[in-house]
């Protein structure tokens, strides 16, 4: 048990930069992911803080203690590693106990806890197997038994759940929490899957390019992403290049012009709306557009508009039947209205918007 | 399928399988000074061989040679193998090739340059007599320590090749995994690195152990007249005494030491390795 700080840590080789002054703290029994599309230094920070890979600067920390020098076998973190890396000569049960047998806990106790993890995981009667001989879900939850029988001050996670097939990974996805929490570990998880982030995660660490972008709940990092990477990582969003015209006012780069949040937020060029805080109507206030598709998905309908040359993302829960929204085809004219507070300027990266793309 | 083995199986029968049986069945003939051999079904061939106090030293110090030197091969070869099997550089591929510049060059080319190195007069003496370390060259050549040094630079590159390969299959997070749960560099290689590598350990000794049995120019020219191995010994009996049944009969006695320990020391290696 303890906590987790990572202390302005870097990780620079040759010609290129995989991790840059990573500042972290993680709470007694919090769970923290690390998110962000590949190559962006999550695997990295997470083989830092198990001692596979040496910082070039910077601090770690775990239960107060700076094991930054330390080796991995002097670092008490129980790791899930992504093809699970169980030890393909040894049973079940040999696995598990492996960590105990190093830490030189009696016989005794040792067959008890190997009894006791392998109950938690639902692998009761597979103790005698070799692994080969399991599913890869099974295999799965050896691993995480390994790695938590020896009841580690971190519990370090790399993308556990990328082998296994989508059905299982949504069950393994809640295993995986309620265990962490039943048994309070500090938990770092590195994913590139947002919506394993957010369904299991305490605080996302969302990063790019070496570089912490924003560090906050699931909530935070949605309603109040820092900067435009953020905005468009998270969730969908309408992410628009213009001009911030005084007072409340956003001029987009085909010269649509927009409300938007009044108050002197972060001065930035690009401004985030968030699709569902559209609405689309046929008649009352709101400003002029054209459909250009419509998109029904069942519980939701996405609405793709025309502002005078700018295209907008519209999401609502599909109309009822009788409602005249319902009957609305591409070409129509409607009324696109959100509240201005929901429109955010934010500073943005060359790179940051998916049309930055070239 | 078939088809495709016939022409395989048609050389190892015509170019081996035939001319080990005419081996053999010369074994069983009887010498004769005059007519070189007489037609017979005798055992006194093998019976002497194993009687005879010289052939048995002989048997002793092959063995000898031969354990020591595949021993010696495992001890160097396996961190050799292991830095090999683990190294991402770009230079990989030239380690590779460095690995095998040994048997670029001809046996007796290559004992030549031991001679030239370990001899009375050789470098290594020219250069402790100079310092004024050593007044008397040091007898070098011609002891049984060159002859396995000979053999050893013949033999490691197998070994480390053979050895590379399979650790090579052993995935890399698995010594992390070890590391993870506290074992020291040392106890994973204990526990996890050399239990997953027993098969090429194995692979690599019996081929090892395999070329140390039979070696022939080395022991000959490394050795000097007064050390015997069986390979010359079986060579002395065809060429210089024209015994050929009791050459054949030491020959078959090499082939089935030989056989016989290689199958006794895979089996104990397979067991232990718990391949089920």
């Amino acid at each position: 048990m303890g906590t987790l700080t990572l202390d302005a840590i870097s990780r620079r080789y040759a010609t290129t930069i995989a991790v840059e002054r990573v500042d972290l703290d993680v709470a007694q029994g919090e769970f923290v992911a690390l998110l962000g599309p590949s190559g962006c230094g999550k695997t990295t920070t997470l083989r830092m803080v198990a001692g596979f890979v040496p910082p070039s600067s910077g601090r770690i920390l775990i239960a107060g203690r700076d094991v930054t020098k330390a080796p991995p076998h002097g670092r008490d973190t129980g790791m899930v590693f992504q093809s699970y890396a169980l030890f393909p000569h040894m049973t079940v049960g040999e696995n598990v106990a492996f960590g105990l047998e190093m830490r030189k806990v009696a016989r005794a106790e040792r067959d008890a806890r190997v009894r006791e993890a392998l109950r938690l995981a639902r692998l009761d009667g597979l103790a005698d197997r070799l692994p080969r001989q399991l599913s890869g879900g099974q295999q799965q939850r050896v691993a995480l038994a390994r790695a938590l029988v020896v009841n580690p001050a971190v519990f370090l996670l790399d993308e556990p759940l990328s082998n296994l097939d989508a059905k299982l990974r949504a069950e393994v996805r809640i295993e995986i929490r309620a265990l962490q929490q039943r048994l309070g570990l500090t938990t770092l998880f590195v994913t590139h899957d947002q919506e394993e982030a957010l369904t299991m995660a305490d605080r996302l660490v969302v990063m790019e390019r070496g570089r912490v972008r924003q560090i906050g709940t699931a909530e935070a990092l949605y309603e109040r992403p820092a900067d435009a990477f953020v905005a468009g990582f998270i969730g969908r969003c309408n992410l628009l290049r213009g001009t911030p015209e005084a007072p409340g006012q956003f001029r987009t780069a085909t010269g649509a012009l927009l409300p938007r949040l009044p108050l002197a937020a972060p001065a930035g060029s690009v401004l985030a709306l968030r699709p569902e805080r559209i609405t689309v109507a046929t008649e009352g206030t709101g400003l002029p557009a054209r459909l250009m598709a419509v998109t029904y998905l069942g519980a939701q309908t996405e609405y793709h508009l025309d502002l005078a040359g700018t295209r907008l993302l519209a999401i609502a829960p599909t109309p009822a039947e009788g409602d005249p929204r319902r009957a609305l085809a591409p070409g129509d004219a409607v009324l696109a209205h959100w509240d201005p507070a929901e429109a955010r300027l934010l500073p943005a990266e060359p790179g940051d918007l998916p049309d930055d793309a070239t | 399928m078939a088809a495709l083995l016939l022409p395989a199986t048609l050389l190892v029968l015509g170019l081996l399988v035939a001319p080990m049986a005419m081996l053999f069945r010369i074994s069983l003939n009887r010498y004769d000074a005059a007519q070189m051999m007489q037609e017979a079904l005798t055992a006194e061939n093998y019976l002497r061989a194993l009687a005879d106090p010289y052939y048995r030293e002989v048997l002793g110090t092959t063995l000898g040679v031969a354990f020591t030197s595949t021993l010696l091969a495992l001890l160097i070869g396996f961190p050799a193998a292991y830095w090999l099997a683990r190294m991402e550089s770009r230079w990989k591929s030239l380690a590779t090739i460095l690995t095998l510049f040994p048997l670029l060059v001809g046996n007796v080319v290559r004992a030549a340059g031991w001679m030239a190195l370990l001899g009375r007069d050789g470098a290594i003496n020219a250069g402790l007599i100079g310092m004024g370390l050593i007044a008397e060259p040091w007898p070098m050549l011609y002891t049984t320590g060159a002859v396995i040094a000979g053999i050893l630079a013949v033999v490691a590159p197998y070994m480390i090749l053979t050895l590379a390969a399979v650790i090579e299959g052993i995935p890399r997070g698995v010594e992390e995994a070890a590391a993870n749960l506290g074992a020291s560099p040392m106890t994973a290689f204990r526990r996890v690195v050399l239990p997953l590598a027993l098969p090429g350990v194995a692979a690599g000794c019996v081929l090892v152990f395999i070329l140390c049995m039979n070696a022939y120019a080395t022991p000959v020219l490394l050795g000097g007249p007064q050390f015997k191995m069986m390979a010359p010994a079986v060579y002395d009996q065809f060429v210089r005494g024209t015994n050929w049944p009791f050459g054949a009969a030491l020959a078959f006695l090499l082939l089935i030491v030989t056989l016989a320990l290689t199958i006794i020391g895979s089996t104990i290696l397979a067991s232990r390795s718990r391949s089920r």
